[in-house]
């Protein structure tokens, strides 16, 4: 009996190792399968319409279900989901803008700047950035930066740029879409700074000492030899913000001033993100006997998944593109 | 090292094991039978559960053998989950609807006390002076119409009281909320136009307004009125400290007579009496713009959403007696308990309506 069970373990073995490797890519289908069955009967009712409009209506619960299309549901009710998607979008992008180029500048700072024992202490305090939870972030933001902002930064800004397009009008009061995207570049940005560091510091010695042999200053060396080099890793770093930042729910919550039905008319308006949207409604949702009010948040989180997927594909088709121009040894001949 | 020696060592020990427990019991019991503890799970309104927490630990010390869980998770949670089951007792500050009661038949929603609602305002200078605001105006700045504060609507019933050229900021929940709930019932019931435009439900399809904000929780609302000047809110009666300490403005509200009123338990109870006599046998039924003179219009019943079936008889009787407790007036509607809240207790009209469903509880 035992010399069977020995003989059977590799067969055993790989038998486990196929589930529990299958296991990953089978929960991510079982979880799109999920929602797209969940959601079929809002997404029959709302149809094409369902991103394109700018209203989300659960209609009077307390009224009897009326019939559309053949799917139960109450009267009144009308989704649309537009000022969702331009809120996570626009937020999302706005955290790149900013985090991009204070995380490149970190980083190289981290690689190339400080040495020694003080590099090493940064190097941990920039990751614990990374580390901390999103709602303390949230937080900080809700006590200390929309206050400050709502009362003394927006007002000039909405002042002194109004010749800018989307930074003039109403100054709101520091919830909104500026305040998402900055509380979300905070988050970002040790991420960005982290891996750059590892990459910059990970580059050849060859390639400075062969820059510096050149006579390239310090600043020639890092922006024309050292980042092209690590082009690739910064993208990728960038994937990986944007989708934290796409998926970021409690933060956006309670700076974003909660926008329901229209979209921002300046940089200042309050915004609601698709992630934040499902937290918040819900509750509200369970209310609706018809279970569409559920259904249609299903749908929000089925297409924030296609969005993520899609926003990762493409930057995936780029990254493949840059790849090829972005070697260390091109870099080095220009 | 084969399974027949294994199975029977186990079964011994498990058998060991049962015997100690059933030792221990009886050391314990003192030689008689064991009373069994009875687990409850209370979820759903936020405003509710203050009152909950100051409930459990003075009733588990009338019945020990009865442990309630709660938990806060918002109104329509509790109703989903007291539905589905997975809690007892599901609070809500909303009674079911037709739709929800034609669906899930055996349902009861049992009031518990009564609570209010207030409209804050942060009008720098004027926020000890309790603005009058009728219903219409309260409508209209929620729909965009009335802009200022200086609007004439807002000066016609404050006259002599110099208000400021600046720009009303309405808030409003992002979250579903009883209070959204109750306060677009009273803007539905009393001004045409939004009942038309948005009506009500506990998120309701607010109009666009340039500027207007929205907050999460009643905390985020104290919170936003708060740091945002010229801004109006309605908020949850139980944070009328938090409104105080933060010095910010509360509203003198127009009633179904037309008079202006503040919460106070008369304008409260006045409101919950002129309701008493019109509230059916299932207690399912809005308090909102009452009639009479002094009545404040903002009022609800806070309910108990719960199965007329319980899992088992020793549940459903730990319920009805610790139902009957919360409701007595000497002890869980007792002024003790309310005022510590905010709420009202409930009239002896209501109260004998309650007993009625309690009973049904089996």
């Amino acid at each position: 009996m035992s010399f069977r069970s020995i003989s059977f373990k590799p067969m055993r073995f790989k038998t486990w190792m196929a589930v529990i490797a299958g296991g990953v890519p089978a929960s991510l289908a079982a979880i799109i399968l999920f929602l797209v069955i969940y959601s079929w009967p809002a997404a029959h009712v709302n149809g094409i319409g369902f991103i394109f409009r700018d209203t989300w209506n659960i209609g009077n619960v307390y009224a009897n279900p009326i019939q559309v299309n053949g799917v139960t549901i109450m009267p009144g009710a009308r989704y649309g989901i537009l000022f969702l998607i331009a809120g996570t979008l626009l937020s999302s992008l706005i955290a790149l803008l900013l985090a991009v180029p204070v995380g490149v500048g970190a980083a190289i700072f981290l690689a190339e700047v400080v040495r020694g024992k003080l590099r090493t202490v940064m190097s941990v305090i920039v990751e614990l950035f990374a580390a901390i939870p999103s709602v303390v972030y949230g937080l900080w933001g809700y006590v200390v930066l929309v206050p400050l902002l709502g009362h003394h930064v927006y007002p000039f800004m909405a002042k002194t740029l109004s010749w800018l397009p989307f930074f003039g009008g109403l100054p709101g009061s520091g919830y909104g879409l500026l305040t998402a995207g900055i509380v979300l570049a905070m988050m970002i940005v040790p991420l960005i700074a982290s891996i750059l560091r590892d990459a910059l510091i990970s580059q050849p010695a060859a390639l400075r000492e062969a820059a510096m042999a050149l006579g390239a200053t310090k600043f020639e060396t890092v922006w024309r030899v050292l980042l092209p080099g690590t082009r690739t890793v910064l993208i990728g770093a960038t994937i990986l913000a944007l989708g934290r930042a796409l998926g970021e729910t409690m933060a956006v919550l309670m700076v974003s001033g909660g926008a329901l039905n229209y979209l921002p008319s300046n940089i200042y308006s309050p915004v609601s993100t698709m992630a934040a949207f499902i937290v918040s409604q819900l509750d509200s949702a369970l209310q609706d006997p018809t279970q569409m009010a559920v259904r249609s948040l299903a749908e929000i989180a089925l297409i924030l998944l296609i969005i993520s997927i899609g926003v990762n594909a493409l930057a995936r088709g780029i990254l493949k593109v840059w790849s090829f121009a972005g070697n260390p040894a091109g870099a080095v001949q220009r | 090292m084969n399974n027949g020696t294994r199975l029977p060592s186990r079964k011994a020990a498990k058998g060991s094991f049962v015997m100690a427990a059933m030792v221990a019991g009886a050391l314990l019991g003192g030689g008689t039978a064991v009373a069994a503890t009875t687990h409850m799970l209370e979820t759903g309104s936020s405003l509710l559960y203050p009152l909950f927490n100051l409930w459990v630990p003075a009733y588990a010390k009338v019945n020990p053998n009865l442990k309630i869980t709660t938990q806060s998770t918002g109104s329509g949670t509790g109703i989903s989950q007291a539905i589905s089951g997975i809690a007892q007792i599901g609070a809500s500050d909303a009674y079911l609807s037709n739709a929800q009661m034609m669906a899930h038949k055996g349902m009861l929603n049992i009031p518990l006390a009564i609570s209010s609602q207030m409209i804050n305002y942060n009008v720098p200078g004027l926020n000890g002076d309790h603005l009058k605001l009728s219903a219409n105006t309260i409508a209209d700045i929620y729909e965009g119409k009335v802009k200022y504060w200086d609007n004439a609507m807002i000066a016609k019933t404050n006259p002599g009281v110099k208000l400021p050229h600046k720009m009303i900021v309405p808030v409003h929940r992002t979250d579903g909320s009883g209070d959204t709930f109750i306060f677009s019932q009273y803007l539905s019931f009393s001004t045409p136009s939004w009942n038309k435009a948005v009506g009500y439900g506990t998120t309701v399809s607010w109009p666009a307004v340039p500027g207007s904000q929205g907050a999460v929780g009643n905390p985020g609302m104290v919170a936003t009125l708060k740091t945002t000047p010229y801004s109006i809110a309605y908020i949850g009666v139980s944070f009328r400290n938090a409104i105080k300490e933060a010095k910010m403005g509360e509203a003198r509200i127009g009633n179904r007579d037309g008079n202006y009123v503040l919460i106070s338990n008369k304008t409260v109870s006045d409101a919950v009496v002129a309701m008493a006599k019109k509230t059916p046998a299932d207690e399912r039924i809005s308090l909102i713009y009452a009639p009479g003179k002094s009545a404040y219009p903002i009022v609800n019943y806070e309910y108990a959403i719960v199965k007329e079936k319980q899992a088992s008889k020793e549940v459903a009787e730990h319920m009805r007696k610790f139902f009957t407790w919360a409701m007595s007036a000497e002890h869980g509607n007792s002024k003790h308990f309310m005022e510590q809240v905010g709420f009202v207790p409930l009239p002896a009209a209501i109260r004998e309506l309650s007993r009625k469903q309690i009973e049904k509880i089996h």
